[in-house]
């Protein structure tokens, strides 16, 4: 009986500890954000990767064993601006328990019309991780997010995420000294969608995409024809196809307008390869753009 | 039915004819294809004067700056003021400078100021700030 207090504080004690080690489940909808969050959580995540690299987020529907999945985790972490038109549904399955982060919602947004877009396209580019930036304060705010839920472990996510920073500063520079080979005469930007608005805000690049912010949308032929017009008095020489995207209608632009196919672009997150990585991503598009551009 | 069918058939008749009439002049063999133009690749931006003078808060050990991934200009020796002239294609959307320095061991945080005078004559300024290497790429208007 003497031992009661003794052994209450012992259980306690044990419990608070498993609880603080226990691992924190997190669900991602974005291949972008799971990097993050792993490399931001270590081993103190069990990251669930709802949507996996060369599937296209634009057309993702949760299936009952992602919902499901949601209602255990702890943290669910979402592209937003639209990008998921899944997000109520999560939020259904998730009851309340879950701290929800909705990355996109947090940035400042580039909003409008892009160069040779008929007038009254344009919109929210969902597509923020195309600036090295954005990634930045996505990693902050993956960090916050996981001190928020794990206080204890505060310390060792702010170490984690300031390794991943400075991976994004070196990046930073690699990309901006590329670029620096390219002409800014030359900076015009063919694609399959509207999905690079941050990255030509970032980098001085006009974009003219054929779809927009939608892989989704279908392009009318009097967008094809203005955009086939653009690429010959802008003298562009080369369009960029997507890891995701059809190719036809790009095929159909090159035929009019004498422009090749520079290669292919990765828009709407991570990809297998050398572009199973943010880094390797975001190389991998500088460098296919640079090349064929220059 | 008032009228003759026949006459009907064959008035129907010849104003599809007329219609086609314009169609079939554009499909028929012997008409060469539209070709298209072809994109007009652009002529490359003009080569033009620029001057730049680079201030240093601490002697370099010396210095290069590169345009378009070519070096333009390099430098080392004392002295913390340096100017020239360059002669680099210069379009209306600017240019971007690749700018390396090495300063002596125990140089500290230093600086670089670079000011450039654009092919119009406008004055254009900009700081990098390093601690022994600086590489950075700089924007010019």
């Amino acid at each position: 009986m003497k031992t009661l207090p003794l052994n209450l504080a012992f259980w306690a004690a044990l419990t608070l500890a498993l609880g603080a080690q226990e691992t924190i489940r997190v669900s991602s909808f974005s291949t972008v954000l799971t990097e993050v969050v792993q490399a931001v959580g270590g081993r103190a995540v069990e990251v669930t990767a709802h949507i996996k690299p060369g599937v296209d987020p634009h057309e993702f529907e949760p299936r009952p064993a992602d919902l499901k999945a949601v209602g255990a985790a702890e943290l669910v972490v979402v592209s937003a601006l639209h990008l998921e038109g899944y997000v109520g549904k999560l939020q259904q399955a998730a009851g309340g328990k879950a701290v929800f982060l909705q990355v996109g919602g947090q940035f400042a947004l580039t909003p409008g019309p892009q160069a040779g877009a008929p007038a009254g396209e344009g919109g929210e580019d969902p597509h923020w991780w195309h600036s090295i930036a954005n990634m930045e304060a996505a990693t902050r705010l993956v960090r916050d997010a996981l001190s928020g839920i794990r206080p204890e472990r505060r310390e060792e996510f702010a170490a984690n995420a300031g390794q991943y920073l400075e991976k994004l500063a070196q990046l930073e520079k690699w990309v901006r000294k590329k670029l620096a080979e390219l002409p800014r005469n030359k900076r015009k930007l063919v694609t399959s969608h509207d999905a690079f608005q941050y990255f030509a805000r970032e980098y001085g690049f006009t974009v003219y995409p054929v779809e927009g912010i939608s892989s989704a949308d279908q392009p009318s032929s009097q967008r094809v024809a203005a955009l086939i017009r653009a690429v010959r008095e802008q003298g562009v020489k080369a369009v960029f196809t997507e890891n995701i995207e059809n190719p036809k209608v790009l095929a159909e632009i090159t035929r009019e307008s004498g422009a090749v196919v520079g290669g292919v672009l990765y828009a709407d997150g991570l990809g297998e390869g050398e572009a199973a990585t943010y880094e390797g991503m975001m190389r991998h598009n500088v460098s296919t753009i640079v090349e064929a551009l220059k | 039915m008032r009228g003759s069918p026949l006459l009907r058939a064959v008035l129907a008749f010849l104003i599809l004819a007329l219609a086609g009439l314009p169609l079939w002049r554009l499909t028929r063999p012997g008409n060469p294809p539209q070709k298209s133009a072809g994109a007009a690749v652009p002529a490359a931006a003009a080569r033009q004067r620029v001057a730049l003078a680079l201030t240093f808060s601490a002697a370099p050990q010396g210095f290069a700056v590169r345009h378009l991934g070519q070096v333009v200009w390099s430098g080392q020796g004392a002295g913390r003021e340096f100017a020239k002239e360059l002669s680099i294609e210069y379009p209306p959307e600017g240019v971007d400078l690749e700018v390396a320095v090495e300063w002596p061991e125990g140089a500290g945080q230093s600086a670089v100021r670079l000011q450039l005078a654009d092919p119009a004559g406008r004055q254009h300024e900009k700081t990098l700030w390093g601690a022994g290497k600086l590489e950075d790429v700089v924007t010019f208007p």
